[in-house]
């Protein structure tokens, strides 16, 4: 679509043309969108070692490839027969047991790259070629977003995977401070003095005005909607911990929002690998449990789906300093209500084929996940968006 | 030339002016002004670099020695931060303000990263080395280039099996442009690169081995080319000047090409493909001045620190703060976001580095956030420390340079001030909003123009 076509089309869309201010419409749009389906993304920064995160406790090839960093079977939550999980997940293995988590093994790519910055950008733009410049969540706001809010990254700057052609998402860690930074700095005085349309048009410097109204829109109504209610206390301090608290406020203050983005960094564990990971696993259990006890308790859980994935897993073997080195394909956590299918997807590869670095090998293409979540829970057209008709999978 | 004019040479083929070097420019001709531009950059300074922490670190001394390994690893990555430093620091302070665009351009073009920092110094040397020079020499050196050859793994291209992924990139990205090469082309490229590989220091050094040496057909010519030979063809296809001719014109005059303008563009390049003969051509032309052309483009973040810095200076006290805010307005130097490069263009913007674009000059400069006292061991008087305490603001520690910007702006009134800061038309509103400023250029007006989205343009 040209640009040109692209901003009537939108502006239409959005009854712009019928407000005289175009200016304080954008700020009353959306309201009514109370209920609606949301995901929630947390990125495992680093590429976690999926294979010391759920424990195929029975497979002699993973005890002889890691003598020394191998979790042994007692130590583990038994998952079922073959699997379970590390001990530091006591709070995933009840959403396990409740029917909330669905855990897909052997999930990748073909010709899996092993540098982080590559594997993230395939992961975040949803397409192997290393030139693709838009995220696959950006391309869905810029098919079906109305504002910058529509997907909101609890961080300081924007993820590629938020990044579209013609629309962004927004960051921020949080919306009192996105606000009131604006009315400080000069961007809302410079604003208040633009009444007409003129800057509707497409010239680099319409473009600045139209971003900078769209991002004052965007903080105003993220201030405004979320006034009343503050940050719940009862989760634990840690980055993801902070950042989930601030999406269920963002959720439970029915922000119209419909992808939240958050991280937590730290999983590139090439040394001592065990007391890191536990520490991740912990921080990572315990923030995801109070999220959904949160939301659960506004009602809001069951329109809620939380994906979890890492941009790579980790080599089967350790390596010489009780670490591991970067993989291939790794687990991927589907959270959330009424799961179609609960528990265990499928199997975790037995470990005795792999490739030739000794990596785990896809069996599932993580674009069948996007593609899935895209279907049938945010009900638009995934081949648009992922350039590519990818099969469904049937956990929704 | 009118000021706009001015300005406008001075931006594209800079990082624009200080408001008082550009009332000393006024009376020279356009011819002047260019040369002027060219004759600076005749020399060749490449960034200052120390790397004597790296001297232990010898092919020997890390043999089989995971633990050193790993500490030179470490050496590295903090060494890419100090260069990343240097080298806008160079940016800032250098005389060849050309030679340093065009090294950032190419940077752009020839895309290239590297933890090894003695390989990315060196092939940074190359882009600026060649970066108004012959372009058919600067491509040759590019293929042989450490930091190139590990990117693109042609150390990992050998005749028994090719890995294409440097072919491709150099007829689809450095040379030609897609849908103009066949997938047989590509592979038979591969094969004439085979064998390039490096040393340790990073110097070239073909594997005689690994080479295939046999007949290739490539562009239907036949014969045992090398790499070298194959520079020649490509470069022998007038496509490969026009290829370049687009982008530096969608880079230096207008995101939207102008094909006639492209044209003759490229006739002049072909000749010989002499960089500085194509730039001068493109600054002289006639075209080049259309209003059109003026303010129009979206300052890359580069741009813009450099351009603030050149009206006050101002100084980080800790540089990762600096490369905080390379970050948050998404332009790292030295780490490009991949083999294409940054996009530029609107590209540049998002809700976030906007925000933070419209806010910086106050993050930087703000007048309610100064204390006067000076701190440590400063021996330059002028250096005040600025630390932005508002509550809401995000907090950078930075030295202001105001009496280097009194000095620019001495007897200025704030309409000069606005030409020399402003390129672009500005609009209804905010022309109403810089009524409200008065007429002295104080620091408290500056920091709001400076501000403007129309500052964001040049």
């Amino acid at each position: 679509m040209e640009r040109r076509k692209f901003i009537k089309n939108s502006v239409l869309a959005s009854g712009l043309t019928l407000v005289p201010s175009f200016l304080k419409a954008f700020e009353t749009l959306d309201v009514k969108n109370i209920g609606y389906k949301r995901i929630v993304i947390i990125q495992l920064t680093g590429g976690n070692d999926g294979l010391n995160t759920i424990i195929p406790y029975r497979n002699d090839i993973y005890y002889k490839s890691r003598p020394k960093i191998a979790i042994k079977k007692n130590d583990t939550l038994k998952l079922n027969d073959d699997l379970g999980f590390n001990k530091n997940l006591r709070p995933l293995k009840q959403l396990y047991d409740s029917g909330d988590l669905c855990i897909i093994n052997n999930v990748g790519y073909p010709n899996p790259k092993r540098s982080h910055f590559k594997s993230s950008d395939i992961w975040h733009t949803g397409s192997t070629n290393p030139k693709k410049q838009t995220g696959w969540l950006g391309r869905y706001i810029d098919n079906h977003g109305k504002n910058a809010h529509t997907a909101i990254q609890i961080d300081e700057s924007l993820s590629l995977a938020l990044k579209g052609k013609f629309k962004n998402g927004i960051a921020t860690k949080n919306a009192t401070e996105l606000y009131k930074s604006l009315q400080e700095s000069d961007f809302n005085t410079i604003l208040a003095y633009q009444n007409s349309q003129q800057h509707l048009n497409e010239h680099n410097l319409g473009y600045l005005y139209r971003t900078m109204i769209d991002a004052k829109s965007s903080a105003k109504y993220l201030y405004d909607t979320t006034k009343g209610n503050t940050l719940s206390k009862n989760y634990p301090k840690n980055t993801l911990g902070n950042q989930l608290s601030t999406v269920a406020q963002f959720i439970n203050s029915r922000v119209a929002a419909k992808v939240f983005y958050t991280s937590l960094p730290g999983f590139d564990t090439h040394s001592n690998q065990n007391n890191k990971q536990d520490r991740l696993l912990t921080d990572y259990a315990d923030s995801v449990s109070a999220f959904v006890k949160d939301l659960k308790k506004q009602n809001n859980f069951k329109n809620t789906l939380i994906l979890t994935f890492s941009e790579f897993g980790r080599r089967v073997s350790q390596n010489y300093s009780a670490g591991t080195d970067h993989g291939a394909a790794n687990n991927v956590f589907i959270i959330g209500d009424q799961l179609k299918k609960q528990g265990l997807y499928n199997n975790l590869t037995t470990l005795e084929d792999l490739d030739d670095n000794g990596d785990i090998k896809y069996e599932i293409d993580f674009r069948s996940i996007y593609a899935t979540i895209l279907d049938k829970w945010l009900n638009v057209n995934d081949t648009s968006i992922l350039d590519k008709s990818y099969s469904k999978l049937n956990f929704i | 030339m009118t000021t706009k004019e001015i300005q406008h040479l001075h931006w594209r083929a800079g990082f624009g002016l200080a408001p008082k070097q550009l009332l000393t420019m006024v009376d020279k001709s356009k011819q002047q002004m260019v040369n002027d531009l060219f004759l600076k950059s005749k020399p060749i300074t490449n960034v200052s670099f120390d790397f004597y922490e790296f001297n232990i670190y010898t092919q020997n001394y890390i043999k089989q020695n995971k633990e050193r390994q790993s500490a030179l690893s470490k050496l590295n990555e903090v060494h890419t931060k100090k260069l990343n430093a240097s080298w806008i620091k160079n940016i800032i302070n250098t005389n060849e303000v050309l030679r340093e665009k065009m090294t950032l351009f190419w940077a752009n073009h020839f895309v290239c990263r590297d933890r090894n920092t003695k390989f990315i110094y060196k092939y940074n040397n190359t882009l600026r080395q060649h970066a108004l020079g012959d372009f058919k020499v600067f491509v040759r050196a590019i293929t042989k280039e450490a930091s190139m050859i590990k990117y693109l793994n042609l150390n990992q291209n050998n005749k028994q099996s090719p890995n294409e992924n440097f072919a491709r990139e150099l007829l689809e990205l450095f040379t030609l442009g897609e849908g103009n090469y066949t997938e047989k082309d590509i592979k038979e490229c591969a094969r004439a690169f085979t064998g390039y590989s490096h040393d340790f220091d990073g110097k070239f050094r073909l594997r005689k081995n690994k080479h295939d040496t046999n007949q290739k057909v490539f562009f239907n010519k036949k014969g045992n080319f090398d790499g070298d030979d194959i520079v020649d063809i490509i470069l022998s296809n007038k496509q490969c000047a026009r290829y370049i001719c687009e982008k530096i014109y969608i880079h230096f005059v207008n995101d939207t090409p102008n094909q006639n303008h492209v044209e003759d563009m490229t006739t002049v390049f072909f000749e010989n493909y002499n960089i500085e003969q194509l730039m001068r051509y493109v600054f002289m032309a006639d075209w080049f001045y259309d209003k059109k052309n003026i303010g129009n483009k979206i300052k890359s973040p580069i741009d813009l620190l450099v351009g603030i810095h050149k009206i006050i200076p101002f100084y980080f006290r800790q540089e990762k703060e600096f490369y905080r805010v390379q970050k948050l307005l998404n332009q790292v130097l030295l780490d490009p976001p991949n083999v294409a490069g940054w996009k530029g263009g609107k590209n540049w913007i998002t809700t976030n580095s906007l925000m933070l674009r419209i806010k910086l000059p106050s993050m930087l400069f703000e007048k309610e956030s100064y204390t006067y006292t000076t701190k440590g061991n400063i021996n330059n008087k002028n250096l005040r420390i600025v630390s932005v305490k508002n509550k809401y603001q995000e907090k950078l520690d930075v030295y202001a340079d105001w009496k280097s910007y009194k000095k620019s702006v001495k007897k200025l009134k704030l309409n000069n001030l606005l030409d020399s800061l402003i390129l672009c038309e500005i609009n209804s509103g905010t022309s109403r909003y810089i009524s409200t400023f008065g007429r002295k250029p104080k620091k408290k007006n500056l920091v709001k123009v400076m501000s403007l989205p129309e500052y964001q343009m040049c």
